[in-house]
């Protein structure tokens, strides 16, 4: 690749070659002369209709040019605090134009540029640019403004008690919110752009002296490795940098809320942002924290308690409840109260499958039925819930395609996966779901037992980012389990969660004695 | 060296893949669907023709609710229907192998929870019908025996009233603890045990003459005795209250007693009760010391004595342990004297005291169990005497 100078004007992008970015472009300086940079910028912006190039005269006499993309910056402040000052500039050192109009411009962020490809860096954020004739560098100025969704409470995170605020698509409004909850300066923000068309900004927030400086430097070791054409939302960043990419188990945590990210952050995790989707990651992630809801630390800690152990056997109910009814139906019916087979025995006297191809039959349009409700718009996904109900419920017993105790206990199994706190965890329960039927359609119990003892197996080989997906249990850490068997009240809970064992008297989170009472603080009556 | 470690994984691999495929190899052997069963709620067992053995099952009929609408209520008639059907075989087995030659679905042990013995297999001896539930790895051992009078097949075809069909029947009535209640480990522990004697709940229909319907209603009345695996006798409802104090399984009752200068009866409900059995042999005399305590409350008293003088109390308590040794002693009177079945477990008492004596005396236990001199201890106190008190009078006024 190499830039032509006065024959042919053209720009050219290097192709076929995966590896080059923006930051790989020929580092080609600005030319003294403003027409061959105009040439070049217009040859390279050839066929976009939103790039603007107005080209003007800095106080009457001096050749410039402004370089925007329409809809990225604010026009308004461009026209009154850059091109009005510059029109009406009297005393123009023609020695140093660059500083004399820099003074001019009432805008706090400048920068200076002097090659081609920070030109299009700053204008594709929004930052419009100025080249002026006869100099070797342009103005950068920190101007940008575009459309973004209001802050709202995320749909799919909501709470009872908690802030109502989510994450949006714009990075630097998802920074805010984290600053305004975390104001010490130790919040570090690490930038690096991903994706070689997109360009998408990426931020590695940690705190630092708790979060290890390992998991920061794996974590962004991680990220620097990727190399794709774009980053469209976290899931790609996702799939790129977890430890066990074939696991059905997810291994990054997902929210959209800052509570939730600023917790974790004080936890000596690493919240990884991504610009253009309100998902932000969170790692390392280990499996019980998969079952923490942000409402458990809110809520009083019984209830919090006493919701966390619902989840905890409803997760296995998610998972095993179709299995372990076809295979005791199938295999082991002398483990029923003689009342509850002799009932199950009489609905299913007109079913003419086996119970594991109408456990089948019904899981599957449980599941299709679901994702036909997601994907719908709102005004229709109501009428799919209501013939989901009746193909579900009632027609389908009436059919004589199930019977009403398999109905049951899909219910259940729908119930007990909509649970689940985090979106994340239901996914793989889901999957899950289906092999494990299949094994107590064949092998009974026994089956089911193999299923676990598998699941089992495999999750405790999982890590992330070092930490063993069970941390806290296997291996065991009897102060980290103060948040896994148990919520205990905040006053109790003086430590963060041991994820490198770095030992009890680094992780202490608050000062001892925080037990309230009485006779402490306050006025002392 | 490392081609050989390579190839001693590579078959150490092949090695783990056989054995994990033939996990499945099995298949579904095991495999039924409730469609495909014939589930036995009960079953009675008969003296058939020739020295057969007749085996009748009862069998529930899987009838789904009416027309499939409205599948969630069951539908009150025709729902939950059995049918009993019978084979003969020279052994149990052999009377299964010919009852499921008639039946379309295979036949599923599994949920049969009550067995009833017919009065003349049971006179004969069930020790080698016994050895079928123990053997076979189906039936539950925890299934509740009973044993009938006439034939079994009578009490199983019953219909009563509360119940969907004969087995829940019994199987209900037997928790009430109003008799004793065996399983088939229970009476395969009994019958093996040092005493070689045996208790099972009498079945008989109800008379007819008790209810409005022309149906017969199997209820439990009394007790068989069994010696040596075979019925010797049984003991009717009142002498089976008897056994049940020293056997330590009397949950629930009602005792009535009166005073002889009084008008009027005192009812009391029992709340709690506990036995122990203290054997002792001295000087080559057997003697067993039976201790009582029991709590009871006063739910009746149609007398004109106040509950709330200790006195009286004093004479009801004296007058209530007379009425319990009272029904020990008749109870002791049958199974000692006239049957010579230590049904209450004197045997293995004794044996776990003086296992030295116990050894050598083993043989001559018929001779010494007629023979063991019995003396009670009983306590009981009146925790509650209610509220209140002589006639129509409050308690606290007086």
């Amino acid at each position: 690749m190499k830039f032509m100078g006065n024959g042919k004007k053209k720009f050219d992008f290097p192709r076929k070659q995966l590896n080059e970015s923006l930051d790989t472009l020929p580092e080609v300086p600005l030319n003294p002369d403003l027409n061959k940079n105009i040439d070049i910028l217009k040859s390279a912006y050839k066929d976009c209709s939103d790039v603007v190039i107005r080209e003007f005269l800095i106080a009457g006499s001096v050749n410039a040019v402004l370089l925007y993309i329409d809809g990225l910056s604010n026009t308004e402040e461009v026209d009154q605090h850059v091109l009005m000052p510059l029109f009406r500039m009297k005393d123009l050192d023609y020695n140093s134009i660059l500083e004399s109009t820099k003074k001019v411009i009432s805008v706090s962020d400048l920068k200076e540029i002097s090659f081609i490809p920070d030109v299009f860096k700053q204008i594709s954020i929004g930052n419009p640019i100025i080249l002026i004739e006869r100099e070797t560098k342009g103005i950068s100025i920190g101007l940008p403004k575009w459309e973004k969704r209001s802050i709202m409470e995320p749909d799919a995170e909501s709470v009872i008690r908690g802030p109502r605020e989510g994450f949006i698509e714009t990075l630097r409004v998802n920074t805010s919110l984290l600053r305004r909850k975390i104001r010490h300066p130790l919040l570090k923000m690490k930038q690096m752009d991903i994706g070689r068309y997109t360009e998408t900004p990426i931020i590695v927030s940690y705190i630092e002296g708790i979060a290890d400086n390992t998991l920061v430097e794996e974590v962004t070791s991680r990220l620097k490795r990727i190399n794709i054409d774009g980053i469209l939302e976290s899931g790609y960043i996702e799939e790129m940098i977890i430890d066990h990419p074939l696991s059905p188990f997810a291994q990054v945590l997902t929210t959209e809320r800052p509570d939730v990210a600023a917790a974790c952050l004080l936890e000596g995790r690493v919240v990884i942002m991504i610009d253009g989707t309100p998902i932000t990651l969170i790692a390392p992630c280990t499996f019980a924290t998969l079952l923490q809801a942000p409402e458990d630390y809110y809520n009083q800690f019984y209830i919090s308690t006493f919701i966390r152990w619902l989840r905890y056997v409803f997760f296995f109910i998610a998972l095993l409840a179709p299995s372990a009814y076809v295979a005791i139906l199938t295999f082991h019916q002398e483990m029923l109260p003689t009342t509850l087979l002799l009932t199950i025995a009489e609905s299913r006297e007109q079913i003419p499958f086996p119970a594991l191809v109408e456990a089948f039959i019904m899981e599957i349009t449980f599941e299709a039925l679901r994702e036909a409700g997601v994907r719908l718009p709102k005004q229709v996904g109501a009428a799919v819930s209501i013939v989901g109900a009746l193909v579900i419920g009632q027609a389908a017993t009436a059919a004589g395609l199930v019977s009403s105790p398999m109905v049951m206990v899909v219910a259940i199994t729908g119930v007990a996966s909509f649970l689940m706190p985090r979106y994340v965890t239901g996914i793989s329960i889901r999957i899950l779901r289906f092999p494990i039927m299949i094994l107590s359609g064949m092998l009974g119990l026994l089956g089911v037992m193999l299923g676990i003892t598998a699941i089992v197996a495999h999750m405790c080989t999982l890590k992330s980012f070092g930490v063993p997906y069970f941390n806290s249990i296997a291996p065991l850490k009897v102060h980290n389990l103060k948040d896994v068997l148990i919520r205990t009240p905040w006053w109790a809970m003086d430590t963060r969660p041991d994820l490198f064992s770095q030992g009890t008297s680094f992780l202490r989170r608050e000062s001892s004695n925080q037990k309230p009472g009485q006779s402490k603080g306050g006025d002392g009556s | 060296m490392s081609s050989m470690i390579r190839s001693a994984k590579k078959t150490f691999t092949l090695i783990l893949y056989l054995g994990f495929t033939s996990v499945f190899l099995t298949g579904c052997w095991d495999r039924a669907e409730v469609n495909d069963l014939a589930l036995i709620l009960a079953t009675g067992i008969d003296k058939g023709k020739k020295n057969n053995i007749e085996l009748s099952a009862q069998i529930y009929i899987p009838q789904p609710a009416q027309g499939g609408q409205q599948s969630g209520m069951s539908s009150g008639s025709g729902a939950g229907q059995s049918f009993v059907r019978s084979a003969e075989g020279e052994t149990i087995a052999d009377a299964m192998a010919r009852l499921q030659e008639e039946l379309t679905r295979e036949i599923f042990w599994g949920q049969n929870e009550v067995l009833i013995i017919g009065e003349k297999l049971a006179k004969e001896g069930i020790r080698d019908q016994i050895d079928f539930w123990m053997r076979h790895s189906e039936p539950r051992i925890r299934a509740d025996l009973f044993v009938s009078k006439g034939r079994s097949k009578t009490v199983l075809k019953a219909m009563p009233e509360l119940e969907k069909d004969a087995s829940k029947q019994l199987r209900k009535i037997v928790k009430t603890h109003i008799g004793v209640k065996v399983t088939v480990k229970d009476l395969a522990q009994m019958l093996s045990g040092e005493s070689d004697a045996a208790v099972l709940p009498w079945v008989e229909n109800l008379d007819p003459s008790m209810m409005d319907k022309k149906n017969a209603i199997p209820i439990i009345n009394g007790t068989a005795i069994f010696k040596d695996g075979k019925m010797v006798g049984r003991l009717d409802d009142k002498e089976t209250r008897g056994i049940l104090w020293p056997r330590n399984e009397i949950k629930s009752g009602v005792i009535t007693i009166s005073f002889n200068n009084e008008k009027g009866y005192i009812s009391l409900n029992l709340l709690r009760s506990h036995n122990e059995l203290i054997p002792s042999i001295k000087n080559g005399n057997w003697r067993m010391h039976i201790k009582t305590n029991a709590d009871l409350e006063v739910i009746q008293n149609s007398t004109k004595l106040n509950l709330f003088d200790p006195k009286v109390v004093k004479r009801a308590e004296q007058k209530i342990v007379q009425e319990i040794e009272d029904r020990e002693r008749l109870a002791f009177s049958i199974i000692q004297k006239e049957l010579n079945a230590d049904i209450v477990g004197f045997a293995d008492v004794f044996e776990r005291k003086y296992p030295q004596i116990w050894k050598q005396k083993k043989d001559k236990w018929n001779e010494i169990f007629p023979q063991v001199a019995i003396s009670f201890d009983t306590n009981v106190k009146i925790k509650r005497t209610g509220l209140a008190t002589g006639k129509r009078k409050r308690g606290v006024e007086q």
